[in-house]
């Protein structure tokens, strides 16, 4: 499965659809929580505040005129003014507004009801924060307002605000990394069954199961499934109909072959050698057909049989042999075996199918008087069949065409469609054997030999 | 000696048929497991020849049914090559031969006889065989009408090879024909014994090797 950067990835969009919501309410917490820290903060500053305002208020008396009036001591008025980072103002007012004492210019609310009151406002072009206190005195009602400018207020608010900021980030990233890998691990079951899909042979059309798949997928699985069966139905069909249409081809062939010989038989010398021909070229149909027609059929084979037998070599040598011994005397070929014991795992009719093709070949190219042999064997652990003649051989630069479909060696006489050893080729794929062509020992003849796979378990 | 052909296709029937009248034989031709069950109860055949492929009732359900019923006539199957698997399951089902489409017609014939020979021979206890005899119950072979002197175990070669006449026999079957409960021959000791019977029979039949595998007798001449 190729992940290329423009195909959906459900990593990504997960990631993106669990991230953006995720990032949002920390923003969200982030500021609130903010919010929430920094109301207490503002309070305990403007708590000191209003305690400055209340004593400053203790200092006033009655003045001239029975107006309210203050007297602070230069040293007291710097220990009001004193603080390390930002300025202090303050002001004495009568309640109609009348300046007594402090900052002129400040401003003060005299309309606020509120008792305290705690305002925000701008002195020497300064963002200021005031407490303001109304007090009642014998001369009557005093407004002091103590500032403060906002340094020390904005450097809380700063560190507050980073170090919120920074443990929500941290926060932010766990849960990335969280949801990075706890995406990985959800989706790792697609990549089991990519796995098992993947492992799997051409050849393999049954269900996926569904064993261990979690829910989500198994719609996706019984799809699947739903493609496969489909597709064994529809090889089914291939097959049946190849095997209709080699019934429907055989039967009338072999009912012209047998009146041919008959016919054959009957005839004086002058019809028998046409008749021989017809015969021979009837003959040569029924084979080519019959070869069309296993390899369609080991084609749609090797695409369908999911599961190989044991099949017993010595077997297939003898039923071969046995098919072809008339045809070898009529040839006046000696026809033997050398047989070991030997075992493979695969498709019976597939390898008679194989060697009985083999022997034809190598009976057709075998002089009168000269022999083809059947082997079978075990070397190193694999299985071999070997078929070896005495013939004509096959020239060394074209041994790697003889296994194409009508491919033939250009110096045979015998004749021949050529899709014998396409056959044996389909074959030897189908049981993933190793085809090697030579010559054979003496250097004169053919050698063919299958060498399979090393069977894994010995029953 | 009289063979039912079952097979629809006329043209392989009517080949058949005309091979088997040629060789000697007299042949009825029916088309399908229910006319070849009445024919074979209504007659006397002495083998039947049946197609795997025959309409509705196929040849292994007609094999099976047959023998089923004790019908022990002996039935020569034909089969498209590739089914290993009918081939298979119509040997195990009680049929005693197959040949596999297109056939020779000589080589039909030839299995045809064998298996009517030896059917006989298991009735009547004597096998004739190219111009050998051989007396299954007294356990005597004849060539020419002379007795042949045979020990036991050359005896039972021939007999073996004889029953399996004009098929390849293994030597591992030779080598079980042969070997009691007290002794095992060896493959070499087979060879001996089979040229000892070679040539005691002389040109009565001959016994071909089949290099590697086993023999093969076949009569004089062919």
């Amino acid at each position: 499965m190729s992940r290329g950067s423009d195909s959906p990835s459900i990593r990504r969009r997960l990631l993106a659809l669990l991230l953006i919501p995720t990032a949002a309410i920390a923003a969200l917490a982030t500021y609130s929580a903010y919010r929430t820290t920094l109301a207490p903060f503002e309070a305990a500053y403007d708590q000191d505040l209003l305690d400055a305002a209340l004593a400053v208020a203790g200092n006033i008396e009655v003045g001239r005129g029975a107006r309210p009036a203050i007297s602070l001591t230069p040293d007291a008025v710097r220990v009001l003014r004193s603080d390390s980072q930002d300025s202090i103002y303050y002001q004495v007012s009568a309640g109609d507004g009348h300046f007594i004492a402090g900052d002129a210019g400040l401003p003060v609310p005299h309309q606020r009801i509120r008792n305290p009151t705690f305002t925000d406002s701008t002195y020497l072009g300064e963002p200021i924060r005031e407490a303001s206190y109304r007090v009642m005195t014998r001369a009557g009602s005093a407004i002091v307002t103590v500032a403060e400018t906002r340094h020390k207020r904005s450097l809380a608010r700063r560190q507050l605000l980073q170090s919120s900021l920074a443990v929500d980030a941290a926060q932010l990233v766990t849960a990335l990394i969280v949801i990075w890998f706890g995406v990985g691990f959800a989706i790792r079951p697609l990549g089991r069954v990519e796995r098992q899909l993947a492992m799997r042979g051409p050849r393999d059309l049954e269900p996926v199961t569904t064993e261990g798949a979690p829910t989500e997928i198994r719609s996706l699985i019984a799809a699947l499934n739903r493609l496969l069966r489909a597709l064994q139905e529809a090889e089914q069909a291939e097959r049946s109909f190849i095997e209709n249409a080699a019934h429907q081809l055989r039967t009338p062939l072999a009912g012209m072959l047998a009146h041919l010989e008959l016919l054959a038989a009957d005839s004086g010398p002058e019809q028998r050698e046409r008749v021989d021909d017809i015969l021979d070229g009837g003959r040569r149909l029924a084979r080519t057909t019959h070869q069309l027609l296993a390899l369609a059929r080991s084609d749609s084979t090797l695409r369908t049989i999911a599961t190989l037998d044991p099949v017993y070599l010595p077997g297939i040598i003898e039923a071969a042999i046995t098919s072809r011994l008339a045809a070898a005397d009529r040839a006046q070929v000696e026809i033997g075996a050398q047989i070991e014991p030997a075992q493979v795992r695969g498709v019976r009719w597939l390898l008679e199918e194989a060697l009985g093709n083999l022997v034809d070949n190598a009976v057709a190219a075998t002089p009168p008087g000269g022999s083809v042999t059947l082997r079978c064997g075990s070397v190193d652990g694999c299985a071999f069949l070997e078929v070896l003649d005495t013939g004509i051989g096959i020239p060394a630069h074209e041994r790697a065409q003889v296994f194409e479909r009508f491919f033939r060696a250009s110096n045979t006489r015998a004749e021949g469609s050529g899709l014998g050893l396409a056959i044996v080729r389909e074959v030897a794929a189908i049981h993933a054997a190793v085809i090697t062509l030579d010559a054979a020992a003496e250097g004169i003849g053919t050698a063919v030999r299958l060498t399979f796979p090393r069977m894994s378990s010995p029953d | 000696m009289r063979v039912l052909i079952v097979e629809d296709e006329t043209l392989i029937a009517d080949g058949v048929r005309r091979g088997l009248l040629r060789a000697g034989f007299v042949a009825d031709v029916v088309g399908n497991a229910e006319a070849a069950r009445a024919a074979l109860q209504a007659e006397g055949f002495d083998l039947a020849v049946i197609d795997i492929g025959l309409p509705r009732e196929d040849g292994l359900q007609l094999v099976r049914s047959l023998r089923a019923r004790r019908v022990a006539l002996p039935l020569m199957m034909l089969t498209a090559r590739d089914r290993v698997s009918d081939r298979v399951s119509a040997l195990d089902l009680g049929a005693d031969d197959y040949l596999t489409k297109p056939f020779h017609v000589d080589e039909l014939v030839a299995r045809c006889r064998a298996l009517i020979r030896r059917a006989h021979a298991a009735a009547s206890s004597v096998l004739e065989f190219g111009r050998l005899r051989l007396d299954l119950a007294g356990k005597e072979a004849f060539t020419d009408g002379h007795p042949l002197d045979l020990t036991q175990r050359e005896w039972s070669i021939l007999e073996c090879l004889v029953l399996s006449a004009g098929r390849l026999v293994t030597k591992e079957r030779l080598m079980s024909a042969v070997s009691d409960w007290t002794d095992e021959l060896t493959p070499n000791a087979v060879e001996v014994y089979v040229s000892r019977v070679r040539a005691k029979i002389g040109e009565a039949a001959q016994i071909r090797t089949v290099r590697g595998l086993g023999y093969q007798i076949r009569e004089p001449g062919k």
